[in-house]
């Protein structure tokens, strides 16, 4: 792939805390490219730092050392270029499904040069696109968790930021929701498209299935420091669907990933 | 019906049997003044048919709602700044904190030293004692918000004051609603306290709310079973009060499911 590096980090760490005994280390020695276009995920057992390595690319916490960087430029703190789907939802309470949806085009950089009629064209076609037509004066309590979550993928995508980073957001749901929403993910990033039209994703999971499902390349981390271990490209042909997880790389990958971080996700069971 | 029945039995058995040891001992003791609840349920009829009672809690709600709003107006804004800024909270906490132990009641002497002892007082001592629950309730709603949407908040774009507008006073909002009830709890307690210490000094019946008017019961004409009747519907109007705040409330928070 020859696509342009959308995001750097580079040689980047993060300690929390004062220095001395009480500091922890949450990232070490962290190096990766991610190009334009590319869907990577990060897999790793809980407390390997994924989140952090999230937090730094969306400029919501910054490094100890070392540069996280952005087309080009080093990152400062959060932007509307990258949008963030955060854990827990983060939905605002007080606004319906559209509030939401029209929050970012409404108060942020993302709706400059929208009218409303046009914000409004673009958020009911968010909407639809998460399948989330008919419950647009809802709010957020009367939804179940995996509405919620379209809900958020929806306000994301509804700003069109150039990266998406997405932080396990599909952690909640139960199996089957989980399936269907990883299919329309990766029909909503433009699976079908060709790759220079897709956006750039980087995607946090703890399962490995559906790492090996929806990325390009997997970055797999270990913990204690939280580093990267290994790269790992996905050579399944896209659009992917039902069929892929049949497939038997789709296996042998899913295995190879947790070879790699079985001995740490065991002894985490028993800490 | 029948468990319902036997319900609504029970729950009417023990204050029934209170109402008709309190009658009994009322006639036993064989003062006519002593208040019965037959005594006092024609003292409230008496007080209703005259007028007196309907003017004296409209006075007393009138200079309830001024009060109650002119606290709304500057708690509200005053706790959000001070929720939001931290700047701002730590010039104006110790102010506020040395005040609110200062009883309401215990600025009536200079209320009424600077504005007699007509509405003006009993409207900055309603105001006063108002502003204390709403203040602080709208200071801990500010500071409780969910710290993800601040985070969600930023990483669309939005700046410092386009983030309290649209997150931070909104994520206030439940918590400054139990702050407003809480103060128009107090607002009406507070009105009958200062009526009562001002004392008869309208023009009698109900002119000066129902404070003054229960004075008046107390201090001239000793009519213990209109005291009562007032009492009673004080804490009527006290209830029906928050009711209605909460209604009004629900009706516009619709998304606060508590």
């Amino acid at each position: 792939m020859n696509a342009p590096v959308k995001l750097r980090l580079e040689n980047v760490a993060k300690r929390f805390g004062n220095a001395g005994a009480a500091q922890t280390t949450a990232v070490q020695d962290f190096t990766l490219d991610v190009p334009a276009g590319e869907f990577l995920v990060i897999v790793g057992p809980s407390g390997c730092g994924k989140t952090t390595v999230l937090n730094l690319l969306a400029g919501l916490e910054l490094p100890t050392s070392g540069t996280v960087v952005l087309d080009g430029r080093v990152i400062r703190g959060p932007g509307p270029e990258r949008g963030v789907m955060f854990q827990d939802y983060a939905l605002f309470p007080w606004h319906t499904v559209r509030g939401n949806v029209e929050f970012g085009l409404r108060h942020g950089p993302a709706g400059a040069g929208l009218d409303a009629a046009a914000r409004a064209r673009r958020v009911h076609s968010t909407i639809d696109l998460v399948g989330l037509a008919g419950a647009e004066d809802k709010y957020p309590h009367q939804l179940s968790g995996g509405m919620r979550q379209r809900v958020a993928l929806a306000r994301l995508v509804a700003n069109e930021p150039d990266v998406l980073l997405m932080d396990e957001p599909l952690a909640a749901l139960d199996a089957q929701t989980r399936i269907i929403l990883q299919e329309e993910l990766l029909r909503i990033w433009g699976q079908d498209r060709p790759a220079a039209e897709r956006r750039t994703v980087v995607f946090i999971t703890h399962a490995i299935d559906e790492a090996v499902f929806l990325a390009d390349r997997i970055a797999v981390m270990t913990t204690h420091p939280g580093r990267l271990k290994a790269v790992i490209d996905v050579p399944l042909s896209r659009p992917r669907n039902d069929a892929t997880r049949a497939h038997h790389e789709f296996q042998a990958l899913g295995q190879h990933i947790w070879s790699l971080i079985r001995d740490e996700a065991y002894r985490a069971t028993v800490t | 019906m029948s468990a319902w029945a036997a319900r609504a039995a029970r729950s009417v058995v023990l204050p029934l049997t209170l109402l008709v040891v309190w009658e009994a001992w009322g006639v036993a003791s064989g003062n006519r003044r002593t208040p019965t609840p037959s005594r006092v349920i024609g003292a409230a009829i008496d007080l209703v048919t005259s007028g007196d009672m309907i003017e004296a809690i409209a006075t007393s709600l009138a200079r309830v709602f001024a009060g109650f709003a002119s606290a709304a107006l500057i708690a509200i804004p005053l706790g959000l700044a001070m929720g939001a800024f931290r700047s701002i909270e730590r010039n104006v906490d110790p102010l506020v904190e040395s005040f609110r132990p200062i009883a309401a009641i215990a600025i009536l002497p200079l209320a009424i030293l600077w504005l007699g002892t007509g509405t003006p007082a009993a409207v900055l001592i309603v105001a006063y004692a108002a502003f204390f629950p709403i203040v602080i309730h709208t200071i801990a709603g500010a500071k409780l918000v969910n710290p993800t949407l601040l985070r969600a908040a930023a990483t669309m774009g939005l700046g410092r004051w386009k983030t309290v507008r649209t997150v931070i006073v909104p994520s206030a909002l439940p918590s400054i609603g139990v702050g407003l009830r809480i103060g128009m709890g107090v607002a009406w307690t507070a009105i009958i306290a200062a009526e009562l210490a001002v004392g008869a000094k309208a023009g009698g019946g109900g002119s000066g709310g129902i404070g003054q008017m229960m004075f008046v019961f107390y201090a001239y004409s000793i009519e213990l079973n209109r005291i009562v009747a007032c009492m009673i519907a004080v804490g009527i109007v006290a209830l029906a009060l928050d009711r209605a705040l909460r209604l009004a409330l629900r009706y516009a928070m619709p998304w606060n499911a508590q």
